[in-house]
């Protein structure tokens, strides 16, 4: 049956529509409704949120809401939905943004509903992870996982060319991890290391060697200092001079891990987050400590967290959010992320649920509990998207010999030495607010 | 009375764009003019900054470059792509056959999203194993390291925008040479005219209003070019392809420093308003119009 539609009727119609767009845009979830966000780039990963929701609405009998970001577009959405009101109750935030966010004032310090919850045990958590989720003295967030840097290696390759299987406990010196990747070189067939050339990748080596990106008051740049620049030079080294790794092909794609998926890299330098990914390679691998410098082996410590943001409102609202915000991050949840494979949990009682391949698996908790080896929380400044950026211009064409160790640090330093002093102004002005 | 409905009836038609100029187009530059007087983190409260945001871009070596960088692939691509759309489209227009075929063809790259073209471009100059040196190496040509090299980055993705880009030019310039009168080249080959006066005498006159439309949405196209070269070379190598948009976005949206990024606007703005300006000035002389 056809209706003819009058020209009033259509545009009554078209109003309603739109009215009604409108309101489903600007309304918000329920109140009552835990709301969360959390960056997720893969099918894996959703698995593991979705788990993580059905275990929010068992435990608070509420609806869970997540909002999934892919991880590279996520810091800028939630800015959007924080300045907008629009964020969720709880947020995820990497640990090296938690400086960022506290100093700008968008998440708000958690510590007196810390000292209000007698449920709740701070002591539970790794203490690399309560510094990571720290800043000025207050706790921001509370980690959801926390790992050091270590060397994965694949057996398969060591044992085809006879070498030795290293030390699952002790890390190996600098100059067998050099030889060893020199050894396991057959330019344009195999090499011997893999790693992302970038920052994030080379502070591992400053902590090993002792050195640092900052001072300890973090108000100058020390990469020109002589630990540091020995850090940059042997890990540039091995690109340039060596040419132990496999040749840059481009600085977006390059990845470490599909470097070493391809089965033909012997030694890869990565975090157990990738032990999910890992386990799809087609070939034996296990992790090892990181190879220790004059300082030991003391590999950057990364880790995650959730957050409250400060547009939260007290009352229910935040009841609600501090509620969420414990599940999010209590050993039932961390079980299930850490089964998943995901990484290893922020809390000493879900550690055991991080579970093997790879066989070594268990040095991750040895390193974070000082029975290993041992882990260099990721020192960052309030202001590190600028510092990263700063550093990703010259640092990456260390690595392609386009210019010397000594010339790119040379060249950045006088703008890291600002970047730190307006950090350090920064931290001043919040110190100053905390009265 | 009837003008006055004339004028209310075009006022009408006129005013969804114009609510859309005002609100997507006017109302944020007049917002930046404030912001760029602020220094603001989007969460504490904004101070006043005067024109401190302005005397920042002076002393800023990324902003030079960024400038710099952005000026060499509008300087390059924008000639490179009209001249690829021009050939194509005289090509298409002398008849080639199969034309309608052809065309969607040559209008594919510019259909397709730029993220995809970018990633497929990335696969092609992989410097040893990709088709672009593969193809130099059949003529003996050892091919740089096109994304990683400090000369060939640019180069690499101007080439790569011409061929994303040509498709809308070539469509243009086609519509063009399809409006030019035939009697003009009549009487031009009665008079005895060779191809290539009659080119230049017949079709670039008649074709100068379409020439001149391609000219300047190139010339902005090119001045906020940012997705393919945040895709396929983030900036680098160092900054040799960071573009000014690039550079804003990351003061604005992951350095936080909204009065800056917003200082920075205004100054790409008032360049796109100079240029396009000049282009303009130009176009009285330059540009032939059938009345």
């Amino acid at each position: 049956m056809h209706t003819k539609l009058s020209r009033r009727s259509f545009l009554q119609m078209t109003g309603v529509a739109g009215i009604g767009l409108a309101a489903g845009c600007s309304s918000g979830p329920s109140s009552g409704t835990a709301t969360w966000s959390m960056w997720s780039s893969s099918a894996a990963e959703k698995k593991v949120w979705a788990d993580f929701g059905k275990y929010v609405e068992q435990q608070l009998k509420v609806k869970s809401i997540a909002t999934l970001t892919p991880s590279p577009g996520y810091p800028t959405k939630l800015d959007l939905q924080l300045v907008s009101g629009t964020a969720s109750l709880v947020t995820a935030l990497n640990g090296t943004l938690i400086p960022t966010y506290a100093a700008r004032g968008a998440h708000r310090p958690l510590d007196d509903l810390i000292a209000a919850d007698p449920d709740f045990h701070l002591d539970d958590f790794y203490e690399t992870s309560r510094k990571i989720s720290s800043f000025n003295g207050r706790t921001y967030a509370i980690g959801f996982d926390v790992a050091p840097t270590v060397m994965y290696y694949n057996k398969d390759l060591l044992k085809k060319q006879g070498v030795p299987l290293p030390s699952r406990t002790e890390p190996m010196s600098w100059a067998t991890f050099r030889d060893l990747a020199k050894q396991l070189t057959k330019p344009g067939e195999q090499y011997g290391f893999t790693c992302a050339p970038a920052i994030d990748d080379l502070v591992s080596w400053i902590y090993c060697a002792g050195g640092n990106v900052m001072s300890a008051d973090a108000g100058r740049s020390t990469l020109g200092d002589p630990e540091a620049m020995q850090a940059l030079q042997f890990v540039i080294d091995l690109f340039v001079k060596d040419q132990v790794t496999p040749p840059i092909k481009n600085l977006v794609t390059e990845n470490s891990l599909s470097n070493f998926l391809q089965g033909n890299v012997a030694f890869m330098q990565n975090g157990p987050w990738q032990v999910v990914n890992a386990r799809k390679a087609t070939f034996d691998w296990d992790i090892i400590p990181f190879p220790a410098g004059a300082a030991g082996s003391t590999p950057r410590v990364s880790g995650s967290s959730f957050a409250i943001p400060s547009g939260v409102r007290e009352g229910p609202q935040l009841d609600l959010a501090w509620k969420l915000l414990k599940t999010l991050t209590s050993t039932g949840a961390l079980d299930i992320y850490a089964k998943a494979g995901r990484n290893n949990p922020a809390r000493l009682s879900a550690g055991s649920a991080f579970q093997p391949p790879p066989d070594n698996l268990g040095i991750v908790r040895d390193i974070l509990a000082g029975k290993l080896a041992g882990g260099h929380a990721f020192d960052v400044t309030t202001n590190w998207n600028q510092v990263k950026q700063l550093l990703g211009q010259d640092l990456p064409r260390t690595f392609l010999g386009q210019v010397t160790v000594a010339d790119a640090i040379h060249g950045l330093t006088p703008r890291l030495d600002v970047l730190m002093r307006q950090h350090l102004d920064t931290v001043r002005q919040a110190t100053a607010r905390k009265g | 009375m009837w003008r006055r409905r004339e004028a209310l009836t075009a006022w009408l038609f006129i005013l969804p764009s114009l609510i859309g100029f005002l609100i997507f187009t006017a109302g944020p530059v007049v917002a930046a003019g404030a912001i760029s007087l602020l220094n603001w983190n989007l969460f504490s409260a904004p101070t006043w900054a005067g024109l401190h945001n302005f005397a920042r871009l002076g002393p800023d070596p990324t902003f030079w470059a960024a400038l710099g960088n952005t000026a060499y692939f509008t300087l390059v691509s924008v000639p490179l792509t009209i001249l690829v759309s021009l050939v194509l489209a005289l090509l298409l227009n002398q008849g080639l056959q199969r034309i309608a075929v052809f065309r969607s063809l040559l209008l594919l790259p510019y259909a397709t999203i730029t993220v995809a073209v970018a990633f497929v471009w990335i696969w092609l100059y992989i410097p040893h194993d990709g088709l672009v040196n593969a193809v130099l190496g059949w003529f003996g040509i050892d091919g740089p390291s096109w994304l990683i090299s400090d000369t060939w980055a640019m180069p690499a993705l101007i080439l790569m925008s011409v061929w994303k880009s040509f498709g809308f030019g070539m469509v243009v310039f086609l519509a063009g040479l399809q409006a030019i009168p035939q009697q003009l080249y009549e009487a031009g080959r009665v008079d005895g005219t060779s191809p290539w006066n009659s080119f230049r005498h017949i079709t670039l006159p008649m074709l100068s209003p379409a020439l001149f439309f391609v000219i300047v949405t190139s010339v902005i196209g090119s001045f906020q070019v940012f997705d393919q070269a945040l895709i396929m070379t983030n900036g680098g190598p160092g900054t040799r392809t960071t573009t000014l948009v690039m550079y804003i976005y990351r003061t604005g949206f992951e350095n936080y420093d909204q009065g800056y990024a917003a200082a920075q606007s205004l100054v790409l703005f008032a360049f796109i308003v100079l240029i396009t300006t000049t282009q303009f000035l130009f176009q009285r002389r330059l540009v032939h119009y059938d009345n």
